[in-house]
């Protein structure tokens, strides 16, 4: 059965496309819509008679579908983040062809991701991996502006380096197990930990990995990428297609077929807490909104990678509600700086101020997700922050605990100052006209923020039912 | 029961004040007063159970090994009692001062949740339940002092919120190393584990960071004085009510009640709080802002009551306790007479006010009142906590740190005479400015007098600490 979340899509894009065009640009948004809260509702409703007791498979064309409570996190996130992407791209992207083209690769985009958090083999992982890829480069250079289009080169070419670096990654280790499953490969690495090829393949596919989730000292194409973006393709960029093609992968390679060993465990930890620290740096001195925000994906995403390095259950299951949480604030923060964009015409924070006033959905929904980002109890970004650090001083990293604490300080220091000078205060000349942003984008933020805040107060029977359950991806 | 309705109903209440203030305005002050009292007449309830010696406690277990514990001990009912009543007093204030400002709705939502969060902390019993409140407090105050949504207003805000969160984070760390030796973030859990040595001196300093910002105490208590920029009602908040004693009530439940630290922190203690009192006492004296004058006197005050919980012993204990009580209620009462004295004369320099007593005798009256208070003269309720916390400091034999207090006692008379007589008497300095709206004047009036009947009334409180002290000491 979870081989509809893939079919149902493809047949979708398939119909959208044939004769009757006119006809389907109407229905194409509303299409979508139902696509994916059909999709939230299918994982949120936990039917174990649609899944199956806890694991599931279904085949299709001889790729395996494989469907684990980490899965489950993933679909969701995925779901909800396209919703409101294509929410966004209703408000922003007036011209009706591009729209409709918007709404299929966004489609696209979905089949892309839903397969690469279902497959259970390395080959077609990689495919859905470039699926999801393509579409996302179209995406951004929707309007065909040029910085668009630099961002979007500067992507394909660093995409373009991870993708050989993972195929041929791919290469060695079909060469060591002879076969592209994750049993058969697992299977193959534990039986020579000390092979050299071994070691050099590992190697390659996690460059490749944090190439394409934009970690420090990998992350050159990520802020011009989300920052010149179209806005409904940088919510969805930023949100869930760098979460899912480079860090969920990153979880599953690792936990399915290499294994904590002490060296990728150091590795981990080294990276994600440069990230955090140098991303957070780089964040306080951006005048830009959504580069401001890019800078913080990357140092929140350090957060994700540090408690996942230290390969203890508190700490992964800490990671992938850290991934979830990411997920829903940092989208919510770019459909923000979408309804600004839009109302105010700029994301320049030298000349915005005090739209709190005039858009009080937007100004609100931003604060949530602020004090989200940045840590602040009760809401969902605290409990899986603090759980990450718990876990870091658990397995003993003293240090890095002590630095995932204090970069939390600087998060709050930028997101604060995105605060003042965009919502909080009084409101800055030229800006008086400013309305509140269209229904739609209101929409987008308003189940956003709910999610953040639901998640944050209802914290332990999430936790228990969805996060938890997570753990089983350390037992082999 | 009484318990959590004492926590929850402010929290939860105050997000449908936003609701009704948009059908309403005269319902969603009336209930913004309900849910605070809500709080105050809970605590009440429950204090003869608590002087029986029986704690009340819920609590529920959540996931990851963390709980939620609440916990209504003696200290935990006499704080809860203290920042419930100034806080109702301010909220009442409220309704004449905030009333032709914009952005009441989230005035009021802020003000509630900021008191249920504050009630909150008291009661929890586990040190993340106790981080996720104190944090909420941070957000809150952020928002208040904000209000006026002036460059230098948000600016202020901001800093206030970095500070103090900076703070927590530290503190978070702190908690994470005190939770690794007991396995367990639970107080109950951790007061057993170091019954018998002091804890970490390491978790003692990173604790100790989070607490002196929050009660901003030397070195971190330049957001306090800047925090002025508020409203007068939320500056009585911030400082008189509850943010400032969150710190000092953190300081009381985790050094005192639940583990002890080394003996060199009974020293190191006494001298950040004596460089506090000084220094900020110095900067009272000098400075022209009325708010700003305040602020210091308080974080000057602030320092007596470190001074006589890190002393320790059962009259150090009491004084300090007590202190909270006459601190909070006399402080209060300065900074809402502050609000009236600025909104009426439009300024906050007091070289620029005078013979204010002849337009606004009532504010003058309650105004000595609380500043006779704070000073400590008798039969004022403060002079008997600053007798007792100076008393157990003579008593500890640290004659050098006792004399420093004096000096800091005697600056404390200075500056409030100054205070006083720059604002109230002399001559009248430009237009004549009129008394402040009645409701304003009661909460003022209702302030001056517990500060004197606390002082004339002053064995039913100091009954009750004594009671409260021997529990928590465990004698």
């Amino acid at each position: 059965m979870p081989a509809l979340f893939f079919l149902i899509p493809l047949i979708g894009v398939i119909t959208l496309n044939l004769p009757f065009r006119k006809l389907m640009k109407k229905t194409a948004f509303w299409f979508a819509a139902v696509l994916f809260i059909f999709q939230i509702v299918l994982v949120s409703s936990h039917r174990t008679s649609f899944w199956g007791t806890g694991l599931v498979q279904g085949s299709f064309f001889n790729v395996n579908f494989y469907v684990d409570h980490l899965t489950l996190i993933m679909l969701f996130s995925i779901s909800i983040v396209s919703l409101a992407s294509l929410l966004v791209a209703r408000a922003m992207i007036s011209d009706e062809n591009k729209r409709f083209n918007f709404i299929n690769l966004l489609i696209t985009a979905a089949i892309g991701m839903n397969g690469i958090v279902m497959v259970k083999d390395i080959f077609s992982l990689y495919v859905f991996l470039e699926v999801a890829a393509v579409s996302a480069f179209i995406m951004i250079t929707i309007n065909k502006d040029k910085p668009a289009l630099e961002g979007a080169f500067k992507y394909i070419l660093l995409s373009a380096i991870a993708t050989i670096m993972m195929l041929s990654s791919i290469g060695l280790l079909l060469l060591i197990a002879g076969d592209t499953s994750f049993g058969a490969i697992s299977a193959a690495i534990s039986s020579s930990p000390q092979s050299m090829l071994v070691k050099l393949a590992m190697a390659i596919f996690l460059c490749g990995l944090f190439i394409k989730g934009g970690l420090i000292p990998f992350h050159g194409w990520l802020p011009d990428a989300y920052s010149a973006a179209a806005a409904p393709a940088s919510v969805l960029l930023a949100g869930i297609v760098t979460k899912v093609s480079g860090i969920y992968t990153l979880i599953r390679i690792v936990t399915s077929l290499f294994g904590f060993t002490p060296a990728v465990s150091k590795v981990l930890l080294l990276i994600g807490a440069a990230s955090i620290v140098i991303g957070a740096f780089a964040a306080l001195g951006q005048k830009d909104l959504k580069r401001m925000l890019a800078y913080s994906s990357i140092s929140q995403v350090g957060y994700i990678i540090i408690g996942f390095g230290t390969g203890s259950v508190l700490g992964v299951t800490g990671a992938v509600f850290h991934l979830f949480n990411h997920a829903i604030f940092k989208s919510l923060l770019f459909v923000n700086a979408a309804a600004v964009e839009k109302e105010a015409g700029t994301v320049d924070m030298d000349r915005l101020g005090g739209l709190s006033q005039t858009m009080p959905i937007t100004g609100t929904t931003s604060a949530i997700a602020f004090l989200s980002t940045s840590g602040i109890p009760p809401l969902a970004g605290f409990w899986s922050k603090v759980i990450i650090i718990i876990a870091l001083w658990q397995a003993g990293y003293i240090a890095y605990a002590a630095v995932a604490v204090l970069t939390s300080v600087l998060t709050a220091a930028y997101l604060i100052t995105m605060q003042r000078k965009a919502f909080f205060g009084n409101i800055a000349p030229g800006l008086e006209r400013t309305k509140e942003a269209p229904l739609a984008i209101c929409v987008a933020s308003i189940i956003l923020a709910a999610v953040t805040v639901g998640v944050g107060v209802f914290f332990p029977f999430v936790f228990n039912n969805f996060i938890m359950p997570v753990k089983e991806i350390l037992i082999k | 029961m009484i318990l959590l309705s004492a926590i929850f109903v402010p929290v939860i209440g105050s997000f449908i004040l936003p609701v009704i203030g948009k059908i309403s305005e005269r319902a969603r002050n009336g209930l913004a007063l309900c849910f605070v009292l809500v709080s105050l007449v809970g605590s009440s309830l429950l204090i003869p159970s608590v002087l029986a010696g029986n704690a009340v406690t819920f609590s529920r277990a959540l996931p990851v090994g963390f709980n939620m514990v609440f916990t209504a001990d003696s200290l935990a009912v006499f704080m809860a009692i203290c920042s419930s009543l100034v806080g109702a007093v301010i909220v009442l204030f409220s309704f004449g001062y905030i009333s032709h400002y914009e952005n009441r709705n989230e005035y009021y939502l802020m003000v509630v949740l900021f008191l249920g969060a504050m009630m909150g902390i008291i009661f929890s019993a586990n040190l993340i339940c106790m981080f996720l409140f104190w944090e909420i407090t941070a957000i809150a105050s952020w928002r208040l002092i904000g209000f006026f949504r002036g460059k230098n207003d948000v600016l202020k805000a901001d800093k206030a919120f970095l500070v103090t969160v900076f703070g927590a984070l530290v503190m978070l760390l702190g908690f994470v190393l005190i939770a690794q030796q007991a396995g367990s973030f639970d107080l109950s859990v951790i007061k057993e584990t170091f019954k018998a040595s002091p804890v970490p001196d390491i978790a003692v300093l990173l604790i100790l960071i989070g607490i002196l910002t929050k009660s901003a105490t030397l070195p971190f208590h330049t957001w306090l004085p800047d925090a002025g920029v508020a409203p007068s009602p939320v500056t009585a908040l911030l400082h008189a009510a509850v943010l400032v004693k969150i710190g000092v009530y953190v300081f009381a439940r985790l050094f005192i009640v639940t583990f002890t630290f080394s003996q060199m922190w009974h020293v190191i203690v006494p001298w950040i709080a004596a460089s506090s009192a000084l220094v900020s006492a110095g900067a009272a004296l000098i400075d022209t802002d009325l708010k700003r004058i305040i602020a210091y006197s308080t974080v000057s005050q602030i320092a007596f009551i470190f001074l006589g919980l890190a002393i320790g012993g059962p009259l150090g204990v009491a004084g300090a306790m007590l202190y909270i009580l006459m601190h909070g209620i006399a402080k209060g009462g300065l900074f809402l007479c502050a609000g009236i004295i600025e909104q009426n004369t439009h300024t906050k320099d007091i070289t620029k006010m005078g013979g204010l007593v002849a337009t606004m005798p009532v504010t003058a009256v309650a105004f000595l009142f609380c500043a006779f208070s704070v000073m400590g003269i008798p039969p004022f309720g403060g002079f008997f906590s600053k007798y007792m916390v100076m008393s157990s400091v003579f008593t500890s034999g640290q004659m050098a740190l006792a004399l420093t207090f004096l000096v800091g006692a005697f600056l404390t008379i200075l500056y409030m005479f100054r205070l006083f007589n720059m604002i109230f008497m002399g001559d009248a300095q430009g237009a004549p400015a009129k008394e402040g709206s009645r409701v304003m004047v009661v909460s003022v009036a209702i302030l001056g007098a517990l500060s004197l009947l606390g002082g004339l009334y002053i064995i039913y409180p100091s009954n009750y600490v004594q009671i409260a002290v021997k529990q928590m000491l465990g004698m």
